[in-house]
């Protein structure tokens, strides 16, 4: 078991590598300076200019020692000497214009960025003037809200309507959720949004269809309805199809003839043997799912006018604030990625044969 | 002792050929077998003739549409505003009262029922704005285009997308696919390794940050989501190539001294193309609704080009006055996956491929 983990964690660290490696190649060829990006039509002084420059670790810097009006070293009042961080050219002297000054080079780049990002410093916005860090902690709870509302429609609709299709098998219902969940994967899922709006917000005026709460007329928990069943809508299907097939499946083994056999009642066999079995596999979907999920649906969040990180994103990508989008998107991975490892772990604590499986493997 | 051919040899294969050629029998292929089981499945039959016919329709759209409904970009300045919003009529039903934005509701203060207009237009909209001989099966947008001429040209970029990011995802994919599972050992951990770091970002998102990085356009687009599709294809195939390895004809490929790359293509391939098939046929409907997606939200083809997702994202406005604008793409982009869907489920029962990992 600790052997699997192991594995698995090691597994993690070039896939996380390779994740950041991605992420930082985009940030590095956004057209464009970033500090026109920065300054927007404003011109700004070769001096300010240049402090962008540093902040933005776009130029090589090093510490020079401050120096008073006589040319004596300044002292802070632990004795230490002060320095100041100034951009340096290719020899190595300070300089006070960003021309002459060397760019920093890609690999410290990188190394800036990926310290930064494991202390949770993304960067600053261009517009908001904040760290991205900040701005992303006040809009993820809203997107983690949507995302467990979301969860509990998959699990109560999708689990029950896969259950209900596989034990009437050819009826009506299974007809029905073979159906609907045909045509729920084909739809767009921000149009199924829009028709829920129209539907029971513009028609019959019962539901909120747009923010989250926020000067409403509506009371706060309505408005989480509509955005969850359109955030779960495509993976609610699959979840039915999965726990559909994977029911069937296991309603074809012995051991569950031998239970019919015993002479159980059928509502026994399949809570307490074919369900158990059948679940582990619709568990993990939605674990991985709930990752996706908390990824912002960037779709939703925009139908919906929903001020999660999805819409931030969106918002950010309209008005080229790259640090937003590329900070978010490190963020959304990041989580993903570590949603995704535990999934696998918890798997193989619900299924022996995984872990069995791979210390065999690793056993040779 | 000299062997000598008899006058009336026949070599054995020509004569089985003769004998085939005798038989009354119809020659039995894999493909024909197929065809005929696809044939037999009426849901995947309808999917086909869908598809052929949205098809048929993007591809001889100049010919005809903008004739018959009106250019899908032009903006005629003079009618625009009289032509604004019109409300879907079609030639024959307009004096039924079908879909006119009318509805008799009960007036909550005075009890009594009344006629009103839910979608503040009426029945004499058409005339009212001197277009009395109009007719817009799918209404018009605010700008006055027809809504019909603009899915049918929105056709020609969803499919166009839909195939051309499927080929490249599907190209990349089965190179990467064969030489990770024929190759073996670093190649396979190097290739599955990097399809995990593909496959570790969300994929709508991946794609919408690469073209927030490179900007929007249908060439940017169709690359961005074929390149970023390939890991799951490359993943599907390596097992289906993995299983075809294992058999004996493989071996015997290479004991009569066929290279590396003719046994992929000549031998691999042929076997494992059905997997292809399948998973690309459903990958055309994926294909669509991301593109849908990016074109929702402004990232996709630019306008006035018309694409169905862009139509959507421009109706959102008018939710309440003008539903047809949303309606009416959403049921395209709906109606063209799901037969893409169901032709790609009727496709593996009928090729009988056994998806994994799918």
């Amino acid at each position: 078991m600790l052997r699997y983990i192991l594995k698995r964690i090691l597994q993690f660290i070039p896939v996380f590598i390779g994740v950041t490696v991605i992420l930082f190649v985009l940030q590095n060829v956004v057209p464009g300076d970033p500090i026109k990006l920065i300054t927007g039509e404003k011109a700004v002084s070769p001096e300010v200019e240049l402090q962008l420059r540093i902040a933005n670790h776009l130029v090589k810097t090093q510490e020079f020692p401050i120096l008073d009006e006589n040319g004596q070293q300044v002292y802070d009042e632990d004795g230490n000497p002060q320095m100041v961080k100034r951009a340096v050219n290719s020899k190595g002297e300070p300089v006070s214009n960003s021309k002459d000054a060397e760019p920093e080079s890609v690999w410290d780049r990188y190394v800036y960025y990926i310290s930064g990002l494991l202390q949770g410093n993304l960067g600053n916005s261009y517009q908001k003037r904040r760290p991205v860090a900040d701005i992303f902690l006040e809009k993820y709870p809203y997107t983690i809200r949507l995302a467990l509302c979301g969860i509990v429609v998959e699990i109560i609709v999708g689990i029950g309507a896969g259950v209900i299709s596989a034990i009437k098998r050819y009826s009506f219902w299974d007809v029905l959720v073979t159906l609907s969940t045909s045509i729920l994967v084909a739809m767009p899922a921000f149009w199924l949004g829009m028709l829920l709006q129209l539907l029971f917000g513009v028609n019959l005026k019962i539901l909120p269809i747009s923010g989250a709460g926020a000067n409403s007329a509506f009371p706060e928990y309505l408005h989480y309805i509509l955005p969850a069943i359109t955030l779960a809508s495509v993976s609610t299907a699959y979840t039915a199809r999965i726990m559909r097939s994977q029911l069937l499946d296991v309603m074809n083994s012995d051991y569950i003839r031998t239970a019919v056999a015993k002479g159980l009642s059928s509502r026994k066999v399949i809570v307490h043997h074919a369900l158990k079995n059948a679940l582990i596999p619709v568990v993990t979907y939605i674990g991985i799912d709930f990752g996706s999920m908390l990824s912002g649906a960037i779709l939703t969040e925009t139908v919906f006018n929903w001020p999660g990180i999805g819409l931030t994103i969106y918002q950010a990508i309209m008005q080229r604030d790259w640090p937003i989008v590329l900070g978010g998107v490190s963020i959304i991975c990041i989580v993903v990625m570590v949603i995704s490892l535990i999934v696998d772990v918890s798997y193989a604590f619900l299924d022996p044969r995984i872990r069995y499986g791979a210390s065999a493997k690793g056993g040779k | 002792m000299k062997y000598e051919l008899a006058e009336d040899y026949v070599a054995p294969q020509e004569n089985a050929l003769e004998a085939s050629k005798d038989s009354t029998k119809p020659q039995r292929t894999l493909w024909g077998d197929a065809f005929r089981r696809l044939r037999r499945n009426k849901l995947a039959l309808i999917a086909s003739v869908w598809i052929i016919f949205v098809v048929i329709i993007a591809l001889s759209a100049d010919l005809w549409v903008p004739q018959t409904f009106g250019s899908p970009t032009d903006i005629d300045s003079s009618t625009s505003a009289a032509r604004s919003l019109l409300p879907p009529r079609i030639k024959g039903l307009e004096n039924l009262g079908i879909f006119d934005g009318t509805t008799d509701k009960k007036n909550l203060t005075t009890g009594e029922m009344e006629h009103i207009n839910v979608y503040q237009v009426n029945a004499e909209k058409y005339p009212n704005s001197g277009v009395q001989d109009e007719y817009h099966p799918f209404g018009t947008d605010l700008l006055g285009r027809d809504v019909m001429s603009r899915i049918i040209y929105g056709s020609r970029i969803s499919l166009s997308v839909g195939l051309l990011a499927t080929s490249i995802a599907v190209l990349i994919g089965l190179i990467m696919g064969a030489v990770a599972a024929y190759y073996g050992g670093i190649w396979d951990v190097l290739i599955m390794r990097l399809a995990d770091i593909f496959l570790a970002f969300p994929y709508v998102l991946f794609v919408i940050a690469v073209l927030a990085v490179f900007g929007p356009g249908f060439q940017n687009v169709f690359l961005a989501i074929g390149i970023l599709g390939w890991p799951s294809i490359a993943r599907v195939f390596r097992s289906a190539i993995l299983s075809v390895k294992e058999n004996d004809f493989i071996d015997a490929a290479r004991a009569m001294g066929a290279g590396d790359w003719r046994i992929i293509v000549r031998h691999i391939f042929p076997n494992s193309v059905a997997t292809i098939i399948v998973y690309a046929t459903m990958s055309i409907g994926g294909a669509i609704l991301t593109e849908s997606a990016l074109s929702f939200l402004g990232m996709g083809v630019q306008p006035p080009t018309p694409s169905w997702g862009y139509m959507i994202s421009d109706g959102k406005t008018y939710l309440s006055t003008a539903p047809w604008l949303m309606m009416c793409p959403g049921l395209a982009i709906l109606s063209t996956v799901l037969a893409f869907t169901v032709l790609g489920d009727g496709l593996r029962d009928a090729l009988d491929v056994k998806m994994k990992d799918a």
